[in-house]
């Protein structure tokens, strides 16, 4: 066992690995080892988070020949991809559970070594560290037969979906998605709409089979259901004491992002929300003695969310919420599963990095007040400039329009040479003090 | 028709249509002699510098006779600029965006025909004029001229002889110039015959080459840039259009740019035209200038690189920010870099 906990770490995996195996190594460790003392017990739905991913990356793992895969950005539609039966796999979560696993690093650096420059997103430099060397903690990752980006999220996607496609020699679907400020104009839900319909003939081509349209309604209406669950989950925050941290946010998200679409996820979620429920019946809260509730802007920090979650309990602090979260959940009444293609359009034009940094500043100020929250921490992500450009403002706003602190994190989501503790503990430290 | 100054941020935008309403663009790359604190106050240290000289600039007030601002969304940095321009700092311009699609279907083509329509109509509010079809032909062709002796400047390089500094200086004077000024100037220098010289022929990579001391590195160093692969220069020089509509046409040419890696071009089509760069060009090594913090440049890096290796061109990688003055360090890597090549030791 041993070994193959070696092997789990960071290895190409040569035998045959069971979901018995995997499970004890596979994504990030329910947070069993922080501290009871400030922080209510984990989340029971903590053992069925594992085990869908463990499975998700087991499936992954013999999908080669079996099902079409594709690899696919955060923000993809991914549901006409669902419907036609391919396995998805998401770069960006395999790079979080990297980060979270503190494996990212050697991993970024595997793309150093091969010069991609320290400054691209450390999301992209671990996925790109481990196709070149193989090396993963999932054991191995299915070869894409289709790559789809969608540039909803950041255009380094763009750049980073060029490089898979030379790398590994497969097809490339761009669904290049206009920036809208606010809302999307009709001449940008078209655009959206022709090259998702152009997507679904290179899919169908691939996957050798027929997009059935009552299918793809089907995902479409999975996705709304889960969807609107994981704004519900959210919304538990709403309550004093929150139920829910940010941090279990980060940690139980996963399915939302990977899983989109499939009726388990909308079993998942269901019963997520009937233990949140319980605990806001009982008042328990994810912090014990929850004195503030703030809100957290931009990426977590995979590899120090027992750190920061302890330091802000310790002194009474609960993170409610996040802008990252609760993007998964705000577009949920977008979704139409009886206009599919164009309601997928439409959804994936909105996402909140499509989005201005003033309507960002908007939504923050919303979270604020319907959340009854009492400061706001702005991780300054230096991977990912989309979602950091305009902190400095909003932040600035925050403080003046709202009365309450507001502090900005330098750090990084996935590259730990770019999180000094010290510095980021001290800023912290004031920032409570406020 | 005047309507004054556009200052307008890079990279792609149809520069015909702000002409056609009597505008004077002017590009605003950086600029590199601006002090970046001002924009620092906004913008994270990891933006990079182009964008926050900009922003520097535009705080202090540069070209404050300017009418209007055009942000083309060209990357996240671009874009993020775009937005803090809009969303917070409200400059006493009208601030305009233009967003370029990242790929070149039909769909895209209809969709940039619409930004163009966009435009267009925010132009006509803001200045209260509509200038004719007519009028806006006569920019696009104006332009397509500009672009056609562009063209034949880079088939004339070596036979011309001018410096690195005075080839790159006389191409991005476009970025000002009026297309007919701009169209004299080249062909003042087209007649210029000089007697072929003995130099390392290099391509630049990249952006911008900010500052341009840098290009007087190469000289001395007895380099000469003989083509260009950078996002100001070579990857924006646009074929003419085919439709009589003028919309359309604008939308073809912008299409019709050289593969960028801020357009998501794939990494076959980079190299394919790196290729045709070298074949035409006979150069012998390729320059990467990349700006601190350009994403773009930095993914395509390894694998043009390595193909480049691979038909015996020799690289060079240099990350700068564009703020003079060039460090010592750039420069001895420079130099030594072109003796390596042959050039004067
Ligand atoms: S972290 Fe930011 S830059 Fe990186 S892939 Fe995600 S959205 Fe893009
Ligand atoms: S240098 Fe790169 S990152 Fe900066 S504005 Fe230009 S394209 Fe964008």
């Amino acid at each position: 066992m041993r070994s193959l906990i070696k092997k789990l770490k960071l290895n190409t995996l040569k035998t045959a690995v069971t979901f018995k195996s995997c499970w004890n190594y596979l994504f990030f460790d329910i947070p069993k080892s922080w501290r009871t003392d400030i922080l209510a017990p984990p989340l029971r739905i903590g053992v069925k988070t594992k085990e869908l991913i463990t499975k998700h990356y087991l499936e992954g793992m013999y999908a080669n020949g079996i099902k079409p895969v594709a690899w696919v950005t955060s923000g993809a539609p991914v549901e006409f991809l669902k419907a036609l039966g391919f396995y998805t796999l998401y770069p960006e979560n395999h790079g979080a559970l990297c980060g979270a696993r503190k494996v990212a690093l050697e991993l970024c650096q595997e793309a150093e070594k091969n010069g991609y420059c320290i400054d691209i997103c450390s999301y992209a430099r671990t996925d790109i560290g481990s196709a070149l060397s193989g090396k993963t903690p999932v054991g191995r990752l299915p070869k894409p037969d289709l790559l789809v980006c969608c540039t909803n999220i950041c255009q380094t996607v763009l750049y980073w979906y060029q490089v898979l496609a030379h790398h590994f020699k497969a097809p490339l679907v761009i669904i290049d998605t206009p920036f809208i400020y606010t809302e999307a104009s009709l001449p940008d839900v078209e655009y959206v709409q022709k090259q998702i319909e152009t997507a679904i003939e290179t899919a169908e081509r691939i996957a050798k089979r027929k997009l059935k349209f009552e299918k793809l309604k089907e995902v479409m209406r999975l996705s709304k259901i889960a969807t609107e669950l994981w704004l519900e989950v959210i919304n538990t925050g709403k309550n004093i004491p929150s139920p829910i941290s940010a941090f279990d946010q980060f940690i139980h998200m996963a399915p939302i992002v990977e899983l989109r679409g499939e009726p388990q996820t909308v079993d998942f979620y269901a019963q997520m929300l009937k233990e949140l429920r319980k605990r806001v019946k009982k008042g328990i809260g994810a912090v014990i003695k929850e004195k503030k509730r703030v809100l957290w802007d931009n990426l977590p920090i995979w590899y120090s969310l027992k750190l920061l979650s302890e330091t802000l309990a310790e002194n009474g602090i609960c993170v409610v919420t996040s802008t990252y979260t609760y993007a998964w959940g705000e577009l949920a009444p977008m979704i139409d599963p009886e206009r599919p293609i164009e309601s997928m359009a439409k959804v994936y034009l909105h996402p909140i990095l499509n989005r201005g940094t003033g309507d960002k500043l908007s939504l923050m100020k919303r979270m604020v007040k319907d959340f009854r929250l009492n400061g706001v921490i702005l991780h300054s992500d230096r991977s990912c400039k989309p979602y950091s450009v305009g902190q400095m403002d909003q932040r600035a706003k925050i403080v003046q329009e709202l009365k309450i602190p507001a502090v900005l994190i330098e750090s990084d989501h996935n590259d730990p040479r770019a999180f000094s503790e010290k510095q980021v503990l001290n800023r912290l430290k004031a920032f409570m003090e406020m | 028709m005047t309507s004054g100054k556009a200052i307008v941020l890079p990279i792609r935008y149809p520069r015909e249509l702000l002409r056609a309403f009597g505008f004077e663009p002017v590009e605003i790359w950086g600029p590199p002699k601006v002090e970046g604190t001002l924009g620092g106050s906004h913008l994270q240290p990891y933006i990079c510098s182009v964008v926050k000289n900009a922003l520097s600039f535009l705080l202090e007030d540069g070209l404050d006779d300017a009418e209007i601002i055009l942000v083309p969304h060209c990357c996240d940095s671009l874009q993020g600029l775009g937005s803090l321009l809009l969303d917070f700092i409200k400059p006493k311009q009208k601030v305009l965006t233009f967003y370029p699609p990242r790929n070149k279907t039909e769909a895209a083509k209809n969709f940039l025909i619409a930004e163009i329509e966009r435009l267009w109509k925010e132009l006509e509010e803001i200045t209260g004029k509509s200038p004719s079809q007519q009028d806006l032909m006569r920019c696009i062709l104006e332009e397509e001229m500009a672009d056609r002796l562009t063209r034949e400047l880079y088939m004339n390089r070596e036979r011309i002889g001018l410096s690195s500094r005075e080839f790159i200086e006389l191409l991005r004077k476009r970025e000002y110039l009026h297309p007919k000024e701009f169209a004299k100037e080249v062909q003042d220098k087209l007649k210029i015959t000089k007697e072929k010289e003995e130099k390392v022929r290099l391509i630049l990579s990249g952006v911008l080459p900010e500052p341009m001391e840098v290009l007087d590195e190469i000289d001395a160093a007895g380099g000469m840039i003989v083509t260009d692969d950078t996002s100001c220069l070579r990857r924006r020089l646009l074929q003419p259009g085919t439709s009589n509509r003028p919309f359309e046409r604008m939308a073809e040419r912008l299409l019709s740019a050289p593969p960028d890696p801020v357009l998501g071009c794939s990494l076959e089509e980079r190299i394919a035209f790196l290729e045709k760069l070298i074949e035409e060009s006979n150069a012998v090594g390729v320059i990467f200038y990349n700006v601190k913090f350009c994403e773009g440049e930095d993914f395509y890096y390894p694998q043009v690189a390595q193909w480049l290796k691979s038909r015996g061109i020799k690289t060079l990688k240099i990350e700068a920010d564009i703020s003079p003055p060039l460090p010592k360090q750039v420069s001895q890597r420079i130099r030594a870099f072109i003796e390596s090549l042959g050039g004067r030791a």
